[in-house]
């Protein structure tokens, strides 16, 4: 199997050798909404920012009370890391990603950058408008930005380029609905991540190869089977306490995770209303989860797809989103006798204090003793 | 530097107070009416339906949780244990935590809301805001937007997000009328578009007023009734009264010279809400001669303003009005839901926007109201009221304004404020500026 790992933690010089071999432009972004076929039939590379904890006298001295996701980037931007970054877009999503998004190109003038509106309303009949209407506007700027005009070709062959990917990371990610799975979370999340900082030409040869691999694979042993729900994750250190301590992950609703994949682009003869219709589709961020709960339907029928016997949310420390979310979300895995362990985090992950709580929850699956019931009762406090 | 010049002005209580009172208290006592339906949400369009209310949980958090903290606190427990973030906004925990509970501090029971209508915002909290009352138990949801965006006037793409935000409100009406077999009554809305007009033209003067020297308001004076007929909505013949009222009180401050702070000699400003059931900080530094006097948060609620490059202080346009006509004009239930978004389509009132798009409006908001400081509560929950703070604190030193920043919950969770740290604080504050407390 390719070192996925490695993949990703090499990004930063996968990309400037990318814009030394092709003499294109970086496209870096961060929110989950972000239309890359545009960016990519323009000649760009787009790649998601994976938010790093390192050494940091950057990030306290300008934000205040914000997610560490964010302050880690504004300190690996700040200290360099992303000095090979041409654009940055932010796609309107998570407000403190915004706020990153706004001092960076008050503090690197010379970033190019742009704002892309993404409706809160997602369902609404107009939405599909608004949405054509900020394709459009992004299509322009790609083009003042490279100089190139976007052909419907170009369009027909990005689209095509980025399905062929969802498919194959579908086709690995399914391995995990049946017992007798082949491939770990942890290698799972590798792989999925390493994909959003690829160039996905590159990218689907090294999956077609890598599911000829699985498919000779012996299968690991059954064992619990456990779902990751909550904010972002940006590495694979909970999948693996999670095997450290003897069991599986096997399914995850997360926006660095499966829902970055799980549908597919329709194609259509208006490219950009097509491409508006598969982002207002994709399965929801937290933030966009607000008309109605589209979130706990998918949740729901992923712990059963893939016979999930508990599930772990974990919440990135002052995510807003989330923590209006989970409510709604812990009230479904009650009624639905779903056992849960919840827990808050940063970018960093405590080993032995996580794999404590883990391993607690875990000796509850185990003989089914988890405490679901009375849940509806009222408070006493 | 402050000034300091001796100046004494002449101070007056403002006659106006007990009117805001009285609507206050109207408005408290109309949450818990059996009469209407009350539901969740933002609006003056409840007007028009015969038996509709519409409460905002913000002022209703933060006023339960001013006035009986250990209430508060159980009610915000309640909110957590049920999954709700610990760190999101204080007066959500609070109200809808007296949902959960089934009670209000008084022990009546709660008003469950029969509708919810999140409100569209660029404030992450506000667009989720209230989905509790649909998660608690299936009562009718409507979600709106809040569009935004940057760069030069784009009319193509404003055409799309006007017919969204007024696709959303007539839904929202439609489905009221049919769900809850109330008529809209469009004439009624007519009039009310019309009161609003007129109470925007009031507070956007006297928000200008208030750059005058001395203040004739503080923000003391401010965060006690700025928000009727914003997020408090009452009647609206009495709102359009109430504020020419306030408009012509402040009017004749200003011809007079009547300050809200007599020793006025250091002016500051904030930039969101302040911790609610500690207001009488504004009292004390009054006792340096110092003056809030407001904020984006208060002031650009009706008007946003800038200065021009030829010096003078006028509204910014961000959306230039595309239909020169009269409100009397508007015929159709669409005309009216039309007016509001094609004025300010790229964002609600445009200072939240600010924030996000333009990092140096504070700098220009302390010009135009001639600030010698500013400070700025840094709260750790709700992510709107916090965003950027830091940032604009630096921008502001640089610029020569002097800035305190106090770390505190949220505005509507008093729990960890230390009041003698931050009174404290506060005088290391004006004494760093050079300025002595006055004695009485």
């Amino acid at each position: 199997m390719e070192n996925f790992k490695e993949m990703i933690a090499n990004r930063h010089k996968y990309a400037e050798d990318w814009k030394k071999r092709t003499g294109g432009m970086v496209l870096v972004y961060n929110q989950p909404y972000m239309p890359e076929e545009i960016a990519y039939a323009g000649g760009m590379l787009p790649l998601r920012m994976l938010p790093e904890q390192k050494p940091d006298v950057i990030s306290a001295k300008w934000l205040y009370g914000c997610c560490y996701p964010v302050k880690n980037m504004i300190n690996q931007v700040l200290s360099g890391d992303y000095d090979y970054m041409d654009v940055y877009v932010y796609v309107e999503d998570c407000q403190w990603v915004w706020n990153f998004h706004e001092l960076i190109t008050d503090l690197k003038p010379g970033l190019l950058n742009h704002f892309m509106f993404f409706c809160d309303h997602p369902t609404a009949p107009t939405s599909k408008y608004v949405m054509r209407s900020e394709m459009q506007v992004f299509k322009n700027k790609v083009e003042e930005w490279t100089g190139k005009e976007i052909t419907n070709e170009a369009l027909d062959h990005a689209i095509e380029l980025y399905n062929t990917n969802r498919r194959l990371l579908r086709r690995i990610y399914e391995l995990r609905k049946v017992y007798d799975m082949v491939i770990l979370g942890s290698e799972m999340m590798h792989i999925m991540i390493a994909n959003q900082v690829m160039d996905k030409a590159e990218m689907n040869g090294i999956l077609e190869k890598l599911i000829a691999e699985l498919e000779e694979r012996e299968p690991f042993e059954d064992r619990i089977r456990l779902m990751l729900v909550g904010s972002e994750l940006f590495n694979a250190e909970l999948e693996e306490i999670v095997e450290s301590l003897g069991a599986h992950v096997v399914a995850d609703e997360t926006d660095y995770g499966s829902s970055y994949f799980w549908n597919d682009l329709v194609p259509q003869k208006d490219r950009l209303l097509a491409i508006a219709l598969r982002y207002l589709e994709k399965p929801r961020s937290a933030m966009k989860d607000s008309n109605w709960r589209h979130r706990l339907q998918h949740i729901f029928e992923m712990t059963e797809d893939f016979m999930v016997d508990g599930v772990l949310i974990g919440k990135q420390l002052v995510c807003q989103p989330h923590g209006s979310d989970n409510y709604a979300i812990w009230k479904l895995l009650r009624e639905r006798a779903i056992p849960f362990h919840f827990f808050e985090r940063d970018t960093t992950l405590p080993i032995d204090e996580t794999s404590v709580r883990i391993e607690a929850f875990l000796d509850m699956i185990r003989p089914g003793i988890t405490r679901v019931r009375g849940w509806n009762q009222p408070l006493v406090i | 530097m402050a000034r300091v010049n001796g100046q004494i002005w002449e101070t007056r209580p403002l006659e106006f107070w007990d009117r805001a009172k009285e609507l206050r208290a109207g408005w408290e006592q109309s949450a818990e009416s059996k009469e209407k339906i009350v539901g969740q949400g933002h609006g003056a369009w409840a007007g028009a339906f015969p038996a509709i209310t519409i409460i905002e949980d913000n002022p209703r958090g933060s006023t339960i949780a001013a006035k009986d903290m250990p209430f508060a606190r159980t009610a915000r427990l309640a909110s957590e244990v049920r999954g709700w973030g610990r760190e999101l906004c204080g007066y959500h925990g609070v109200l809808w935590g007296c949902q959960f509970l089934g009670q209000n501090p008084d022990g009546t029971p709660f008003n469950n809301r029969k509708l919810v209508v999140p409100m569209p915002a660029t404030c992450d909290q506000h667009t989720k805001r209230g989905i509790q009352c649909r998660d608690f138990e299936p009562v009718p949801q409507w979600q709106g937007d809040a569009t935004v965006y940057v760069g030069e006037n784009d009319f193509d793409r404003e055409v799309e997000m006007v017919n969204h935000r007024v696709y959303n409100e007539l839904k929202m009406i439609n489905d009221i009328e049919r769900i809850f077999g109330q008529k809209f009554d469009e004439d009624a809305m007519r009039e009310i578009v019309g009161l609003y007009s007129k109470v925007a033209e009031y507070r956007a003067e006297i928000f200008m007023m208030q750059m005058n020297t001395p203040a004739p308001l503080s923000a003391k004076d401010l965060y006690s009734f700025y928000t009727l007929g914003g997020r408090l909505t009452i009647d609206p013949v009495e709102l359009e009264k109430f504020w020419k009222l306030v408009r012509d009180e402040i009017r004749w401050r200003v011809d007079n010279k009547i300050a809200a702070v007599g020793t006025e000699r250091f002016r500051f400003l904030e930039a969101h809400p302040p911790q609610y059931s500690f207001l009488k900080y504004y009292r004390y530094l009054e006792q340096y001669g110092a003056v809030c006097v407001g904020s984006q948060y208060t002031n650009f609620t009706a008007a946003v303003y800038e200065r021009k490059p030829n010096g003078e202080v006028a509204q910014r346009e961000t959306n230039p009005p595309r239909r020169q006509i009269g409100i009397e004009e508007f015929k159709t239930r669409e005309d009216l839901f039309r007016r509001t978004p094609e004025l300010n389509i790229r964002g609600p009132g445009g200072f939240k926007s600010d924030e996000n798009h333009r990092p140096y409006a504070l700098n220009e908001f302390a010009d135009m109201y001639h600030c010698d400081g500013a400070f700025f509560w840094v709260w750790r929950c709700g992510v709107g009221c916090t965003m950027t703070r830091k940032e604009q604190a630096i921008r502001l030193r640089r610029a020569g304004y002097s800035v305190l920043t106090y770390e505190g919950s949220a505005p509507g969770d008093p729990t960890d404020l230390d009041e003698k740290r931050f009174l404290e604080q506060l005088d290391a504050w004006m004494e760093t500026n050079n300025l002595v407390k006055y004695e009485n």
